[in-house]
């Protein structure tokens, strides 16, 4: 018989790989294995071309901070980048709005557009603070069972209302009031320069197939105000990839071991209780405890033989909406491109940030109106990042990479498939970058154009949704991953989820991982 | 204590108004309600605007109306009578069509012809939301607690909403909780697969709101849609008898029986304020009338920002009403017609009639269709193909046209009420004509045998009824606006910040439809207040 674990973790993402790390540190047997050559999952750096290290999938996040500190994770290497902390948006008529950490630049650059936008900047970032100060808390806890609250929540639960309580009467109803509202009517209520409402209403639309006229994306605005502490997103010095490589290392030095070129196939299932794995070799292993850091529809209905779990469960998660919108294409430059509004004098200063192409909201409502029908959009909402930027390290001297998040690129095309499209949208994109900063396409070196398909196929993003369940009011808190079952638990006794399919939901955060593995230990506490 | 007039003054002579003041009259109070136009009824009026022929002009159709109003108002007495609408019939750009009939039987085999998956499924559908509308319907008869205060009468509110949720199954809470935030599409996407059954029944999300039927939010308004109760038949939808103005008839004989008085054409310009309290209110003619209360039932923005001078109000309140949402985004078309349109799906009979004539015709062969005629609205222009729900009032009473004669009430979306360029006379021409195009597609004869039109725009129905944008609902039934956020967070206990002035329209919970339940509630507070 094989050797038999405590636990074992399906899939080393920056998920998996949390949960594997606290799961070690409580002492238990942990192993964690990974389909692809390389850990990471989704939050990965790879070098697609010599000397030239990408970000292949995430391309901006941070890990929260309890998981940072509790693993101690600067010693295992990882180093967030300061000084990156900016949202640039160039405009097509050389035009630009750049928002900073700074609050003279930001006031400065929000004055051109809109001096009242400028005066209320202040209010609203303090708003959404305090929406985010509410979620995180939220964001901490496994959400109770609903409507039957187990005694046990209760402490918890009291807590976050005690919270909500402490914003006062008036705060405490427009928290509320905010999180289902779309993002066009949140910013509506703020702000009327189209260049700051595009540049914000694009975080409540990132990864959804949703335009930010759809009620629910202010909640996605919120959500990544969260993660991000801001609005602005972060990196790690050495690529996005640092931060697994990281989180891998205080796995392994926690006593966790991980296979990678190992790919899941089938869960063993004796008895109504998740026993093991098999693995594409054949090879099976046995563990206590099975955690799955792959998407619910891949977990339960990729690796459960069907007739182990109840219909109405498989129902729901046939039902979970995994809406691939987006692509991205990853660029090897031979020298930084120019932007038209960066001729103004600013420097190359904004180009170490998130530099966003998409000059009005309703030109984001646009783009998604292609994808509601299944095509491509004409002008895609782009987020490019230029790493190289402010981590040199990452390309070779003087030459540079781009990560471009295009949006709205839908998994489910109407005509034809993604295999023949592919390169048409790189075209496209390409071309739409140009108009920004001419001569772009005579510093293109390589160019790797990943589709949601290829999303789907390389990092096993089904769909090529990378929230591995959309992030709208119908899938979070209780509901997530599917009512009844958001305390990371399953139907399968034994097995347990922690991938952003489950409460909180996506992004770098980590705290899917985190809280899993909180649960597990506590049911094994329970039990004892 | 200064002596009023009256006990209390309803401004507006609509369903809600008439409700509310009825119920007043009911316990006694010397009550007045003032009405600007000559009729009636606010937008559920029937008129005769070409001669012989009764337009239900605004609202066409009922069953959302509180059937605890129509008992205690005793309504049928005083005329009411609810006739029933018993299909739904979808032609389709094919030649064929989709029909719902009030034989359970009839339908599952057309549903069958369409997709047998679909006829397997439409059963459990309607079980599902008739048990998600039993679970809404409490909430529709109560006073929205507020979750920020921790006074008894609100901590008692959560308590029973707490029990009445712990009395649901799991998975009916769950369901609920879904339902409340998903789209129509995607809930539907989750039963069906037939095209035009989605394209139909996804139309019950988007009336009345701004929103195509994918944008999120709108099961729930499919859900609101689906809550009336006919005589105690769930999800019946009737024609009343003499257009939606004989609701009103009988809600008018139901509250002048009870003592209440009312006046036509009286408009108010604005509610007498004297020390934070409002005392009455001042006509357009320059009268002055005291009352001890006075109530609104006009739209939020109406009712604070037209009648109330800004400076009784505190400035945040006043904010939160200007940000409150009310899109116009539909129109009515009302043809009076020499015959009955010949729909190619289903041809008329010798008799000059079709079957699908006595209930209702929806124009609604996808989803997709609808959200198409949304992506025009967004952009400011109204839909060049709509989607459209027509009945035929003089097939169902006859007393609505000349023997042998027809009207035909068409309800339009989209017409966004902010028109690029504005609604003028050119425009109306060309969204009546949009209307009148479409509909030929389906019936041909169509055009050969309008008479006359009337065609209604967004701005047309607020200047007619007062209603801001034109929007039926007076306010958007989003999840941001509904329940202790209607209209306005802190203000939705048909209070007002004003002493003694209340509301009592759909812009407070629970909302649009000729439901009466707003007006209800708002009475029911009022007198728990009396001292």
């Amino acid at each position: 018989m094989a050797t038999s674990y405590d636990a074992i973790v399906i899939g080393a993402g920056h998920n998996g790989l949390t949960a594997a790390a606290y799961l070690a540190r409580a002492g238990q047997k942990v192993l964690v294995l990974e389909r692809r050559g390389l850990v990471g999952g989704s939050v990965v750096t790879e070098e697609l071309w010599p000397g030239f290290k990408v970000d292949t999938a995430a391309h901006r996040g941070q890990l929260a901070g309890e998981i940072v500190r509790d693993l101690a994770l600067g010693r295992h290497g990882l180093v967030m980048l300061p000084g990156v902390a900016s949202l640039f948006s160039p405009l097509p008529d050389g035009e630009s709005l750049w928002l900073s950490t700074d609050p003279v630049a930001t006031r400065d650059s929000l004055q051109r557009h809109s001096p009242a936008d400028a005066a209320r900047w202040a209010a609203f970032t303090a708003r959404l603070d305090q929406v985010a100060g509410l979620l995180r808390e939220a964001y901490a806890l496994s959400m109770p069972a609903v409507p039957d609250i187990p005694a046990g929540d209760l402490p918890a639960l009291a807590r976050l209302a005690w919270h909500w309580r402490g914003l006062g009467k008036a705060d405490m109803l427009e928290v509320l009031r905010l999180l289902p509202m779309s993002a066009r009517e949140l910013l509506d209520e703020w702000f009327e320069s189209p260049a700051l409402q595009a540049a914000l209403a694009a975080l409540g639309v990132q990864g959804l197939r949703q335009g930010p006229l759809s009620a629910g994306t202010a909640f996605l605005l919120a959500h990544q105000w969260v993660n991000h502490g801001g609005p602005f997103k972060a990196t790690a010095r050495g690529g996005l990839g640092q931060i697994t490589a990281a989180l891998a290392s205080a796995a392994r030095s926690a006593g966790a071991e991980i296979r990678t070129g190992a790919e899941v196939t089938r869960l063993l299932v004796e008895d109504g209780r998740a026993v093991g794995v098999v693995l594409a070799d054949g090879a099976e292993l046995r563990a206590q405890r099975l955690v799955s850091a792959l998407d619910p529809r891949r977990t339960f209905l990729g690796l459960v033989d069907p007739f182990a779990l109840d219909p109405e469960f498989v129902r729901a998660v046939q039902n979970i909406k995994l809406r691939g919108a987006f692509a991205k294409v990853h660029l090897a430059l031979a020298g930084l491109p120019q932007f038209k509004a960066v001729a103004g004098g600013l420097g190359p200063a904004p180009l170490r940030g998130v530099i966003h192409i998409g000059p009005s909201l309703m030109d984001l409502e646009r783009a998604y109106d292609d994808a509601k029908y299944g095509r491509p959009s004409q002008r895609p909402w782009l987020e490019v990042t230029l790493p190289s930027v402010a981590d040199p390290a990452l390309a070779p001297d003087g030459q540079h990479v781009m990560s471009i998040w295009v949006q709205y690129a839908p998994y489910h095309l109407q005509d034809g498939d993604w295999d023949t499209q592919r390169e048409a949208l790189g075209d496209r994109v390409v071309r739409t970058l140009a108009e920004y900063a001419p001569g772009l396409e005579g510093l293109i070196v390589q160019r790797q154009v990943l589709t949601p398909l290829d999303l789907e196929r390389t990092f096993g993003l089904t769909e090529g949704n990378v929230y591995h369940g959309e992030m709208m009011l119908d899938q979070i808190l209780f509901m997530r991953p599917v009512p009844g079952w958001a305390q990371y638990r399953t139907p399968l006794e034994g097995l347990y989820l922690c991938g952003p399919g489950t409460h909180p939901g996506g992004g770098v955060s980590g705290l899917p991982g985190r809280n899993a593995a909180r649960q597990l230990l506590k049911d094994l506490q329970d039990r004892a | 204590m200064a002596t009023h007039t009256y006990d209390a003054i309803f401004i507006g002579g609509g369903h809600n108004g008439l409700v509310a003041a009825a119920y007043l009259a009911r316990a006694g109070k010397r009550v007045l309600v003032l009405e600007r136009r000559h009729v009636l009824g606010g937008a559920a009026v029937t008129e005769e605007l070409y001669p012989g022929f009764k337009y239900t002009v605004f609202s066409y159709v009922v069953s959302l109306l509180r059937p605890e109003i129509i008992r205690d108002l005793d309504l049928p007495r005083h005329g009411l009578k609810i006739l029933p609408l018993p299909s739904t019939f979808t032609p389709l750009p094919n030649g064929d069509y989709l029909a719902a009939w009030d034989d359970h039987d009839q339908t599952r085999r057309e549903l069958y012809r369409h997709s047998p998956r679909d006829a397997e499924a439409y059963d459990d559908y309607g079980r599902q939301m008739f048990r998600m509308a039993m679970a809404v319907r409490p909430i529709l008869n109560m006073v929205p607690p507020d979750p920020a205060s921790l006074s008894p009468n609100d901590l008692l509110g959560w308590l029973r909403l707490g029990g009445h949720a712990r009395g649901l199954s799991r998975a009916d809470f769950h369901n609920l909780a879904k339902l409340m935030t998903m789209s129509a599409a995607d809930l539907l996407d989750e039963w069906f697969e037939c095209e035009p059954l989605k394209g139909t029944k996804s139309a019950s999300g988007i009336i009345g709101t701004f929103l195509g039927p994918r944008s999120p939010g709108t099961a729930y308004v499919l859900l609101h849609h689906y809550m009336g109760e006919i005589d105690g038949v769930f999800r019946a939808w009737g024609f009343a008898k003499g257009g939606t103005g004989g609701i009103s008839n009988a809600l008018a004989s139901a509250a002048r029986a009870a003592g209440v008085e009312i006046r036509t054409e009286a408009p108010v310009a604005q509610v007498i304020v004297k020390n934070g309290r409002a005392v009455g209110v001042a006509l357009e003619n320059g009268d002055e009338l005291s009352a001890r209360y006075v109530a609104s039932s006009l739209d939020p923005k109406r009712t604070f920002l037209a009648l109330v001078d800004a400076q009784h109000l505190p400035g945040d309140f006043v904010d939160a009403i200007r940000r409150f949402k009310i899109r116009g985004s539909s129109g009515k078309v009302n043809l009076a017609l020499d015959a009955l349109p010949n729909f190619t799906a289903l041809p008329n009979g010798p008799d000059g009639q079709a079957l699908l004539h006595r209930g209702a015709v929806s124009i609604s062969p996808s989803v997709d269709y609808i959200e198409r005629a949304f992506d025009e609205a967004k952009y400011g222009r109204f839909s060049r193909r709509p989607y459209i729900d027509c009945i035929f009032p003089s097939v169902i009473d006859p007393a609505m046209a000349p023997p042998g004669r027809h009207v035909m009430s068409c309800f339009v979306q989209y017409a966004p009420y902010a028109l690029e360029g504005g609604w003028n006379d050119a425009q109306r021409e060309a969204f009546g004509d949009a209307v009148v195009d479409t509909l030929a597609e389906y019936a041909p004869n169509l055009k050969q045998i309008i008479r006359h039109r009337q065609v209604l725009t967004p701005l047309d129905i607020e200047q007619m009824t007062g209603l801001t944008e034109g929007n039926i609902f007076q306010g958007e039934l989003a999840l941001h606006q509904l329940f202790f956020l209607r209209p306005v967070p802190q203000w939705a206990q048909y209070r007002t910040p004003i002493a003694n002035f209340w509301q009592c329209g759909a812009g407070t919970h629970p909302g649009g439809g000729i439901m009466g339940a707003s007006g209800r509630l708002a009475a029911l507070e009022m007198l728990k207040d009396w001292k």
